[in-house]
């Protein structure tokens, strides 16, 4: 048996586990173990994935991941989650649609303090939904607009899939928040659009409020001053070459810890649950990686990227080409496995490829992130459209289906647009290595 | 049990907050010109003790990631065995990781590693490693011999 096909097989075996509902880190920690025992031997087998795994845990960008959720879960102690959509509400939720779009924006608000989707959406649904839905919103913009702004948690840094995809790809954090930096705001735009065109096409689906005054205004954007400050040092520190991203989240965390100090909301028992959150959110992503690296360790010694390599370099697609029969692919992958099953069993195959293609691995972890995010809102996955339905329970999940489409097709053109153009992802990095 | 918790979240917990007030103070030196020495060292030993500790917690929790949808759909009774399988399943990878990392800590334990500018050893952050293997073992060994644990 040749190495590409045992490689093939190994895949074939972890989709089964995976849909098997095994836990994503376990099966890609077996697949890789039992495929290396079978290619190198069980002893180098099993010194290969001790290695991995202490250099893993000994990793310093290794902490970037549970500082920054410390960061967000502080900030939610803090009870700072609401004030990004409070503030918006303020200042647009007047016009018409505007708390479909203050959603949006509160969404992208809370994705620069959080790394998660499913997070960002419960947070935001929590506050938003009730408030559209009382102000006569049509269910299917109010939960769409929630839905799909959710998917911003992911994309815009600090973003736990742009962590955990530089670490298993070796790829430089930092550089990959910046990179996300304009996606994250074309894309909360691009959502901003549909709502307009939507109310444009049907104003009855988002009636208008009153205007907020401008005291009320002042008030809601000095509740969000403290949180902001820490975002803006947090992701502009980055940006600007400041602090790595190790630092940032330390920084990040420190600030958050402040903020809950100043606003009288530190004890104790906060910092306690703060704390287990956190451990318990990044002790299931540790062992998914660690999996992650092991099963990479497999692919790389069976050269099953190599033969895949050489069969796409065949069909003569060019670059293009081959990035949206890849993104065809990971869309039809991402029907059956999750955003993080989707990126560890692809990230090893198609980063070679990619980087074989002259293509910049920081690039495809932002189109992989975002191949991700389209996953969270269409069915049968679409976690993120259950979540609504937990938090809207008497909305069918078909109506927010139908509620996030206008916004799906809006993030299909934006995944096009971001396969055409690269620069969209790689600019600003290039910019500012200037 | 609950005392396991307790002590997974305050010992796990603090290697975490000390990487925090590590990392801090380090990129505040750096800019006061008062540079933080071995900074990155004392990180990489707090996070793997917040590592080991993560790892231990999600387990206890029973709070993996995994694809949900064929397993929501099955039957009670089907869900149990599945369960079962996939505890053994995660005690084989645990027992081959330990075996693996306990080889090496025993290959290099005369050795004596340790980081090059706080000579922190890495005796004690092994033998962490190993510990938090052992008991995600014994942990997902229960979970497969008994009863709906989850």
């Amino acid at each position: 048996m040749t190495g590409s096909t045992l490689g093939m097989m190994g895949v074939v075996v972890l989709l089964a586990l995976l849909l098997a509902g095994m836990p994503i880190g376990v099966s890609l920690g077996l697949v890789g173990l039992g495929g290396l025992a079978l290619t190198l031997g069980l002893e180098p087998a099993l010194i290969k994935s001790g290695v991995l795994l202490f250099e893993t845990m000994t990793r310093y960008e290794l902490g970037t991941l549970p500082l920054f959720m410390l960061m967000a879960h502080l900030c939610f102690a803090a009870d700072a989650s609401r004030d990004f959509f409070d503030v918006a509400a303020r200042f647009i939720g007047h016009r018409r649609g505007g708390l479909a779009i203050a959603s949006v924006a509160g969404c992208a608000g809370f994705g620069s303090i959080n790394g998660s989707s499913l997070a960002t959406t419960a947070t935001i649904g929590l506050v938003a939904l009730p408030e559209m839905r009382r102000r006569g919103y049509s269910d299917a913009l109010a939960t769409g607009s929630v839905a799909a702004g959710g998917t911003l948690g992911q994309m815009i840094p600090p973003s736990g899939a742009l962590i955990v995809f530089g670490i298993v790809a070796e790829q430089s954090i930092g550089t990959l928040f910046t990179a996300a930096i304009v996606p994250g705001l074309t894309q909360t735009l691009s959502y901003f659009i549909v709502i307009a065109l939507l109310v444009w096409w049907r104003p009855g689906m988002a009636p208008r409020m009153p205007r907020a005054s401008w005291a009320e205004r002042r008030a809601a954007l000095r509740r969000v001053l403290d949180v902001g400050l820490l975002v803006i040092v947090v992701t502009g520190g980055i940006v600007i070459g400041w602090v790595t991203p190790s630092e940032a989240a330390a920084v990040g965390a420190s600030g958050a810890l402040l903020v809950c100090l100043f606003r009288r909301k530190l004890s104790l028992a906060s910092l306690r649950r703060a704390l287990e959150d956190t451990l318990k959110t990044s002790g299931l992503i540790y062992l998914v990686i660690i999996g992650a690296l092991i099963f990479a360790a497999f692919i790389s010694v069976t050269g099953l990227t190599d033969a895949i390599g050489s069969t796409i370099a065949g069909l003569g697609l060019g670059p293009v080409g081959t990035m949206l029969v890849v993104a065809v692919f990971l869309l039809l992958v991402g029907s059956v496995l999750d955003g993080l099953a989707l990126m560890l069993l692809t990230t090893p195959i198609l980063l070679p490829l990619v980087t074989g293609l002259g293509l910049s691995p920081i690039w495809f972890g932002i189109f992989l992130v975002r191949a991700m995010e389209i996953g969270f809102v269409h069915p049968p996955i679409g976690m993120n459209l259950y979540v609504i339905q937990g938090v809207a329970p008497d909305v069918p999940l078909s109506r927010v289906f139908k509620g996030v489409l206008p916004f799906l097709a809006a993030d299909l053109l934006h995944l096009t647009l971001l396969v055409l153009f690269p620069v969209i992802a790689l600019g600003l990095p290039r910019w500012l290595s200037q | 049990m609950k005392l396991l918790r307790t002590l997974l979240v305050w010992i796990a917990g603090s290697a975490l907050l000390l990487a925090m007030a590590a990392d801090t103070l380090a990129m505040i030196g750096r800019q006061v010109h008062v540079p933080l020495l071995g900074a990155i060292e004392l990180v990489q030993a707090a996070v793997l003790v917040a590592a080991s500790g993560a790892l231990l917690m999600a387990a206890l929790e029973g709070s993996h990631a995994r694809v949900h949808l064929l397993i929501d759909r099955l039957p009670p009774r089907t869900r149990v065995v599945l369960e079962r399988v996939q505890a053994m399943a995660g005690a084989v990878l645990y027992a081959a990781l330990l075996a693996g990392s306990g080889w090496i800590a025993a290959e290099l334990w005369s050795g004596h590693e340790e980081s090059e500018l706080l000579r922190i050893p890495y005796r004690p952050l092994r033998v962490i490693a190993v510990v938090a293997l052992a008991l995600l073992l014994l942990h997902a060994l229960r979970r497969s011999f008994t009863r709906a644990s989850r």
